[in-house]
């Protein structure tokens, strides 16, 4: 009986909704064919090529894999550039 | 010439060989000349779910290696016309066996029969490369977790990659679970792998039942799994896909007589 009140009144994110926002990101890693290490290694020569041209701290760039839509996932990189 | 549809999965225990059995069973009920081929070399398994392991003589490999004839390795259920099993080996290993042969064997059986389906090994090393060589479209069976779907995804990539389309059976769902949020339902799933879906068969204690007396629930039960598998098989047919439960009983002796349209 509490349970189903306190249902009512608290949004709780079910495991449903867990697993599928899991899964998103899971298939959208598993589709680029990126494993951790060759994730690594893009991190690494990305900041390289970068840093020929513009001034950014190495360590902040940061490399996600996103699902776009049904079909398409994408590759974001983001690079704070340095304060000067 | 017939189809041939490979039943696959990647993840093993999700319900590759019951749906095997049931549509197999239920298309030739539709009066279609099937044939059920084991391809899990080596841990042969649709024989016993369809009860059909005391009438084994020869199998897959004698056949590819030439030990016998295609005709005489198939086992004809004799509890159906038009239904035939041709059994795994349990002693070989997947190696025993090339995609060539596979390709070529299923070849012939399409000659003969309306259906051929094919039951897929779990994994998607060599008796996966085996299973899908002859096939022309996919099953894939996904149960709603997320191993079973992240793997489901995998073999879909694979099969695509090979030129062979999937269609999504989703197996044992649970609605009161999915209802309280305890569970991924068909239509996540179908999100999750933008695939077309051919059915959704619910959790049923009676394939334990039937799986138990080595008799396909599609055979003789009217219980939830075996009306999902039927609807399956007149949906791959191309029949309606509607669903007969949906008609209700009035619908029913109005169509008997002629009053509604069937």
């Amino acid at each position: 009986m509490w349970n189903e009140i306190k249902r009512l009144f608290v949004r709780r994110i079910t495991s449903r909704e867990e697993a599928k926002g899991r899964l998103h990101l899971v298939l959208a890693h598993d589709r680029s064919g990126l494993d951790g290490g060759k994730l690594q290694d893009l991190r690494t020569e990305i900041a390289q090529v970068l840093a020929k041209y513009v001034e950014i701290d190495v360590n902040s760039i940061e490399i996600e894999i996103e699902r776009l839509n049904r079909t398409q996932t994408q590759l974001v990189v983001s690079s704070p550039l340095r304060a000067r | 010439m017939g189809r041939a549809i490979v039943i696959t999965s990647g993840k093993g225990g999700v319900g590759k060989t019951t749906t095997t059995a049931n549509l197999g069973t239920s298309l030739a009920r539709l009066g279609k000349n099937v044939v059920v081929i084991d391809a899990d070399i080596g841990l042969r398994n649709l024989d016993v779910v369809m009860g059909l392991e005391n009438r084994i003589v020869y199998h897959v490999v004698d056949v590819l290696q030439g030990k016998c004839t295609p005709q005489k390795a198939l086992i004809k259920d004799r509890r159906i016309d038009n239904l035939f099993l041709l059994a795994a080996s349990q002693t070989d290993d997947k190696e025993a066996v090339t995609p060539e042969q596979m390709r070529d064997l299923i070849e012939q059986l399409k000659a003969a029969f309306d259906y051929v389906v094919i039951d897929c090994p779990a994994g998607i090393e060599q008796g996966f490369r085996n299973a899908i060589a002859g096939a022309d479209e996919a099953i894939v069976v996904a149960t709603p977790e997320v191993a079973s779907i992240r793997d489901a995804d995998r073999v879909v990539g694979l099969l695509s990659a090979k030129g062979i389309s999937a269609r999504l059976i989703v197996n044992r769902v649970a609605p009161e679970m999915v209802r309280r949020g305890d569970m991924l339902s068909q239509d996540d799933v179908i999100e999750i792998l933008s695939l077309e879906l051919l059915g959704a068969v619910p959790l049923d204690g009676d394939i334990v039942v039937s799986t138990n007396k080595g008799s396909p629930a599609t055979l003789d039960s009217r219980s939830p799994a075996a009306k999902a598998f039927d609807k399956i098989a007149r949906r791959i047919d191309g029949g309606t896909a509607e669903d007969d439960e949906r008609i209700g009983f009035f619908a029913r002796i109005g169509r008997a007589l002629g009053l509604s349209p069937a």
